[in-house]
């Protein structure tokens, strides 16, 4: 009898977001438990934020404020090493991350099997270490970090700017519009044919039972997994 | 060897908000698991959004297309029958919830026996049956269903539209949002650390571990299928 087929996974991110570092471990994390084919897109955020008409949480103060407690709880939980941005106005909206999705589009196209670790570090970079991901030089010690060769890497950066590759930014962010989008992390289910959407790194109790696994909690490895 | 006390978890809820309701039930459920004292606070959600200069979600067109999934999915997730409102900017903002959430005041402060089937009662009107929680007929028909008997809905609509029930709900209001609110539900958890608030129907998992509880899904006293 055949085996059913691995249901595909589509995870729209942008490495500003911290909610979204969680569900994009824990998704790593699941890839040997769930029969999935999870795909990695990186998007832009501002610009599905622009397309959309919607706004940052942090706009209403209050959300703000219990956005910094729920995100240090949920790390916990998630067990991602997340430390509040000092000044997050400045990192995350005037500096923003235009240049680090860019790089990761090219990563992408050129070098996909070093995608996961190159995102990994740049988040780790803006929500760990509190770290700089805008400069070229900032982008080059992600990358190197996940044992990219050097050559490969100046490579990258060189075709950052490339007509092709705002494209493809541009596309994979249409994409997600498409899809119901609104903000980040956009996760797309692919099953009998149809896609389902989800947003947010609360819902895989819900997307477990769409596609038919178990949600073991965070921690799936661990022999006694608690939600 | 002393029972340990009860954790306070306060539930800061309005009708008008279907998430709420899910939150409502699984909590309602977790009476008997969690060494919890569960204290109804019936608010006034559109207060705590004037306040806050928050929005309803769906304002943004493409969350108001997800909501209605999200909504569905979470709905089968919690085992609560949900319908979808035909016309929400006039039920949900229009006509709102102002006037169930004094009948619901007027009943904490006189007959609170019936708190939380009266509003079992309401948020299945608006989102289970699509029917009407502003006309005098609709809340004493929920209050009836409710099992309230007679004297005490006419002592409870009466009493409605007094002071004392006005400024219990400005009251209860004012005090979620001192408690850093911005939506609805708003659960507040009292440990001996300290009090810690939680937004939304979905942070079950965190609650529990605050109050070194377990987590088994919406359904505790079922084989524990998440």
């Amino acid at each position: 009898m055949a085996s059913s087929p691995r249901i595909k996974v589509e995870f729209f991110y942008d490495v500003v977001s911290p909610y979204t570092w969680l569900a994009f471990e824990v998704l790593c994390r699941y890839q040997s438990h769930w029969k999935m084919d999870l795909v990695l897109r990186p998007f832009y955020l501002g610009g599905l934020m622009n397309a959309t008409g919607n706004r940052p949480p942090m706009m209403v103060p209050k959300k703000g404020l219990y956005m910094h407690k729920d995100l240090l709880r949920n790390a916990a939980y998630f067990g991602v090493p997340l430390k509040a941005i000092e000044d997050p106005f400045n990192v995350m909206i005037e500096k923003g991350t235009l240049r680090a999705q860019r790089f990761l589009t090219v990563v992408a196209h050129e070098h996909p099997e070093h995608l996961e670790g190159v995102s990994r570090e740049l988040w780790r970079r803006i929500w760990s270490l509190g770290e700089d991901i805008v400069e070229d030089e900032s982008l080059h010690l992600a990358a190197k970090a996940t044992n990219m060769e050097d050559a490969d890497i100046q490579k990258c950066l060189n075709m950052m700017n490339d007509s092709t590759i705002k494209l493809s930014l541009k596309k994979t962010t249409e994409d997600a519009v498409e899809y119901g989008a609104f903000g980040a992390p956009t996760i797309v289910l692919h099953l009998n044919g149809r896609s389902e959407m989800f947003f947010g790194s609360d819902r895989f109790p819900l997307m477990a039972e769409m596609m038919n696994e178990k949600w073991k909690g965070p921690f799936p490895d661990m022999i006694k997994s608690s939600l | 060897m002393a029972a340990t006390t009860p954790t306070k978890v306060e539930f800061y809820f309005d009708v008008v908000s279907p998430y709420t309701w899910f939150c409502f039930e699984v909590l309602c459920r977790y009476r008997p698991y969690w060494n919890m004292d569960l204290v109804l606070r019936p608010f006034f959600l559109g207060g705590v959004m004037k306040t806050t200069g928050n929005k309803p979600p769906m304002t943004v067109a493409s969350k108001g297309f997800y909501m209605q999934k999200d909504l569905i999915r979470n709905a089968a997730y919690f085992g609560i029958d949900i319908k979808l409102i035909e016309d929400p900017y006039n039920v949900l903002v229009q006509k709102g919830s102002l006037r169930a959430m004094k009948f619901l005041t007027s009943i904490n402060l006189h007959c609170p026996m019936y708190l939380e089937n009266v509003s079992r009662e309401l948020w299945r009107r608006i989102w289970s049956k699509g029917e009407d929680i502003t006309e005098e007929n609709s809340l004493k028909e929920a209050a009836k269903t409710a099992q309230m008997n007679e004297s005490d809905i006419e002592k409870c609509f009466k009493k409605m539209d007094d002071t004392e029930t006005k400024e219990a709900l400005k009251r209860t209001t004012q005090e979620a949002v001192d408690y850093g609110a911005f939506g609805a539900p708003t659960v507040v958890v009292h440990t001996k650390e300290g009090q810690e608030m939680f937004f939304g129907s979905d942070r079950f998992p965190l609650i529990a571990q605050l109050m070194k509880e377990v987590w088994k899904g919406p359904f505790p006293d079922k084989n524990s299928k998440l």
